[in-house]
């Protein structure tokens, strides 16, 4: 058939359908090719929530309370929709049906995702295969991200709408957005968290009862914020101060996201391999950026020695809660760990802190605590020097030395109490193989156990006017109330500046067994199948390259 | 990579949950081609060294290797060699034959053609391909049984763990799942299979290990234990002597390594301990002794007898 008779036969109802189906398949073609470059959980997930039954009606419902809250609005609003200033107003609205589903449903369909995966055995023939647990997580993520992502398209027409009608402006919307998609990020991470606390039926019930409970919060919380504090105000989008806020919190999401994802992974990773070396950098990561945006603030705050309370009660509530963690974990080095520990003497006097171990973590908070102080210090030094008059009134006679005092305190509390927690957590491991969370648990015990018996002793014995006494020397939260509100260094200071850093030597003494025995660890020798099949991996890579002799002919 | 170290390699494992030690002390090898049949009462510990295998557990002592990598240490080499089709189905919603597969073919990294060319290969070998559409939900506990069989064998491994792949599946099910398996050791796949069909396993299998409170009772091929345990235990001997065999039961009476002697006219029964040699000497005994022997013959047996004998029907 020539051109011009091609162009003149009539064409077929089946050549018309291929065509049709030749563009379908150019457009299924190009997507199989771009999911061949996404996470396999991530399209699983994705094919499977599109015919869910679940995602179906929470699409429907959230598109038909879209619908009515419009409907609804623009009848009550009546004619004043022209002139008036209703964009607030509806948008709130608008707020409530899209907060619901991103801040309860997606994240609890995470958890769920990840916990019924565990529960129905499904999860045991995924870890069998070769995808790694921060695959998993971040599929699991992914697939929350996508369900996100639909509902906000669902929802964004009526918010351009909105707009449209005046008493809100764009940047308002999309920053209640952005924070409403990472809220619903981050409380899915934590969903994931808390499907990977427990395998158990019957936990993973209570826990969920619990996380329901917290995302139900989380949901009021944000329409408190939302509805409540923007109604009042708008936000201020020309004060830089503004934004240096809003990277400080975006740094602090970030920083805990992270950890929060690190941990899942952790929690879904194999027991032999090293689960501890990535969460503590994302630790000392968050300390550094931590240190970072308080260094700026006491920059701009010309030297204020004040910011350097939060610096030291944040990061001693920091290490104290990462270390009841790190002395929970298993004291045994598996033989995967032990091939990648570091030899050389610089690598072990730095690095063996980071290794997997209880007795390692104690010294890797109780180092990054001391870094805190050494900080302090260097900030005090600077104050003295470049800021010499600003000093907090409020702080008594001198503050510089209640700051020093402070700080000395506050650090043996945490030395004393990680350290006796580690010797806890130790003890307990030798009569019941309970897992890093009981550890935990133990060592919060023993927190409120010295915070609560002095207490209990001091309202049987003494008065109703409760001053402090040497008798709540184990209570830390008391004991420095005590320091900063004193004002001047009281007998009972001077007694807790001699018998605090005494006991957290001993309490280090005590630890140091277990130290040496986490130092003296050497590597070990890769087994002979596996250095075969490494250098057979590495050959295939770089082959060897054929000797060429430029004198031959 | 071909070594010289078995496919599968068990080394003195033990699993103890508290005070019970479900796996206790079990060594066995299984190398390239072979299928071996592990055997067992319920709670014997097979589903538990099949999950350390699995790198799904991890044992209290001893280690155990696939392909020459140690389960505890190197799993994730070992996960790559392995297919593993444990005893439930672990299916997903609303997802259909073909994207089931194609989920795991993508979650073990095959990617493109390769990945098309698995699912083809699999869904083609597991006779699934007319049911690529069917949701899982809607299968039969047979397709099922082949869809994570297919599963198992997505990425090509050299080693295959399957649990009870037969459980609860009609004859012709059986009969096709056992020419498949057949089919995967001729392929040179190293296979450990545990099942409770022990006339099945006495067919497919090279090797068996018959393990009952957590030990190993018994490992060889199925001859080697059959004849194993006639040295240890008394064989069923069936003759028939002309004109009456009441003579001979008096004279087989007075001899130590027979008992249980039976007659029934010419016919008589007995059992007796020893070795094929002494049965051969005993029938030439009997033969000198006047007796007219008209038939002799000793019954080998059944894979399910040993079984039967062996164990104890204990459970922890």
């Amino acid at each position: 058939m020539t051109t011009i008779e091609h162009l003149r036969t009539p064409p077929s109802p089946e050549g018309t359908a291929a065509a049709r189906q030749t563009w379908w398949d150019r457009f299924d073609r190009a997507a199989l090719r771009a999911s061949e470059w996404l996470n396999p959980i991530l399209v699983k997930e994705t094919r499977q929530a599109l015919k869910s039954r679940q995602f179906m009606i929470t699409f429907t419902l959230v598109l038909t309370a879209a619908w009515i809250w419009s409907m609804l609005g623009v009848s009550m609003i009546g004619p004043n929709i022209y002139h008036g200033f209703h964009g607030w107003d509806m948008f709130c609205g608008y707020f409530v049906i899209l907060a619901f589903p991103l801040l309860v449903i997606v994240p609890f369909g995470a958890f769920r995702s990840l916990a019924s995966e565990r529960e129905d055995g499904t999860y045991e023939l995924l870890s069998v295969t070769t995808l790694r647990p921060r695959q998993i997580v971040s599929g699991k993520l992914g697939s929350a991200v996508v369900q996100m992502l639909v509902y906000f398209s669902a929802v964004s027409p009526c918010l351009a709408f909105t707009y449209m009608l005046k008493g809100i402006d764009f940047p308002t919307v999309l920053c209640v957005m952005f924070y409403t998609f990472i809220a619903s990020l981050g409380l899915s991470v934590i969903g994931l968290v808390v499907a990977t606390a427990t395998a158990e039926k019957h936990w993973q019930i209570v826990l969920s009862v619990f996380l329901l409970f917290g995302l139900a919060l989380a949901f009021y919380a944000g329409l408190a914020i939302v509805i409540g504090g923007l109604s009042q105000t708008s936000l201020p989008f020309q004060d830089p101060e503004f934004w240096a806020a809003n990277a400080a919190m975006l740094t602090g999401f970030g920083a805990y996201f992270v950890l929060f994802f690190c941990v899942a992974s952790a929690q879904l990773t194999f027991a032999s391999n090293n689960r501890s070396t990535a969460l503590r950098v994302v630790m000392l990561a968050q300390q550094a950026l931590f240190t970072g945006w308080m260094g700026w603030t006491f920059h701009h705050a010309d030297g204020d020695l004040e910011i350097l309370f939060p610096y030291l009660i944040l990061s001693g509530l920091h290490w104290t809660i990462m270390g009841m963690f790190m002395n929970g974990e298993s004291p045994e080095l598996s033989h995967r760990v032990k091939r990648q520990l570091p030899q050389s003497f610089l690598g072990r006097a730095f690095l063996t802190w980071f290794n997997p171990g209880p007795a390692a973590g104690f010294v890797f908070a109780v180092i990054n605590m001391a870094t805190v102080l050494l900080l302090a210090g260097a900030a005090l030094i600077a104050n003295a020097a470049f800021y010499p008059g600003r000093l907090p009134g409020w702080l008594g006679m001198n503050p510089r030395e209640m700051i020093v005092i402070f700080a000395i305190v506050e650090f043996s509390y945490v030395v004393v109490y990680l350290g006796l927690g580690r010797l806890l957590a130790a003890g307990l491991r030798k009569v019941h193989q309970g897992g890093m969370l009981l550890c935990a648990l133990c060592q919060v015990l023993l927190v409120l156990l010295g915070c609560g018996a002095p207490l209990t002793v001091h309202l049987m014995i003494a008065d109703l006017r409760m001053d402090y006494s040497l008798l709540e020397i184990t209570n830390p939260f008391w004991s420095l109330i005590e320091i900063v509100e004193h004002r001047s260094l009281s007998p009972e200071m001077v007694v807790l500046l001699v018998v605090l850093p005494v006991t957290a030597g001993c309490v280090l003494l005590a630890n140091l067994p277990s130290v040496v025995a986490a130092v003296r660890q050497v590597r070990i020798a890769k087994p002979v199948r596996v250095a075969e099949e490494d250098e057979f991996f590495e050959l295939q890579r770089h082959p060897p390259q054929p000797i060429i002799d430029p004198l031959a002919d | 990579m071909v070594g010289a170290h078995p496919m599968i390699e068990l080394r003195g494992l033990y699993r103890h949950f508290g005070r019970t030690r479900a796996v206790n002390d079990v060594s066995f090898s299984v190398a390239r081609g072979q299928v071996f049949g592990y055997i067992g009462p319920n709670g014997a510990g097979k589903t538990t060294s099949m999950r350390i295998l699995a790198t799904l557990d991890q044992p209290t002592s001893g280690d155990a290797f696939v392909d020459g990598f140690s389960v505890v240490d190197d799993p994730d080499r070992v996960r790559f060699r392995l297919g593993f089709m444990p005893d439930y189905f672990g299916t997903y919603a609303n997802v259909n034959v073909r994207e089931y597969l194609d989920f795991f073919a993508r979650a073990y990294g095959l990617r493109g053609a390769e990945r098309t060319r698995a699912l083809s290969y699999v869904m083609s070998f597991t006779k699934l391909d007319t049911l690529s559409e069917k949701p899982i939900d809607g299968l039969s506990k047979g397709m099922k049984q082949r869809l994570c069989l297919g599963r198992a064998m997505i990425h090509d491994p050299a080693v295959m763990i399957l649990d009870e792949p037969a459980a609860g599946l009609d004859p012709r099910a059986r009969i096709q799942l056992r020419e498949m398996i057949r089919e995967l050791a001729a392929d040179g796949k190293a296979i450990l299979i545990s099942s409770h069909i022990l006339t099945e396993l006495a067919e497919m299998c090279d090797l068996v290990g018959i393990i009952e409170q957590g030990r190993l009772l018994a490992v060889g091929n199925v001859a080697e234990i059959q004849r194993g345990h006639e040295t240890l235990h008394a064989t069923p001997i069936h003759a028939r002597i002309l004109g009456g065999a009441d003579g001979a039961s008096q004279w087989l009476a007075a001899r130590q390594e027979i008992q249980e002697i039976r007659t029934d006219g010419e016919l008589i029964a007995f059992e007796h301990r020893g070795d094929r040699e002494a049965e051969v000497q005993l029938l030439r005994d009997l033969v000198q002794a006047g007796f007219p022997v008209l038939a002799f013959g000793s019954q080998t047996r059944s894979l399910e007898e040993v079984f039967m004998q062996v164990t104890r029907g204990h459970v922890q």
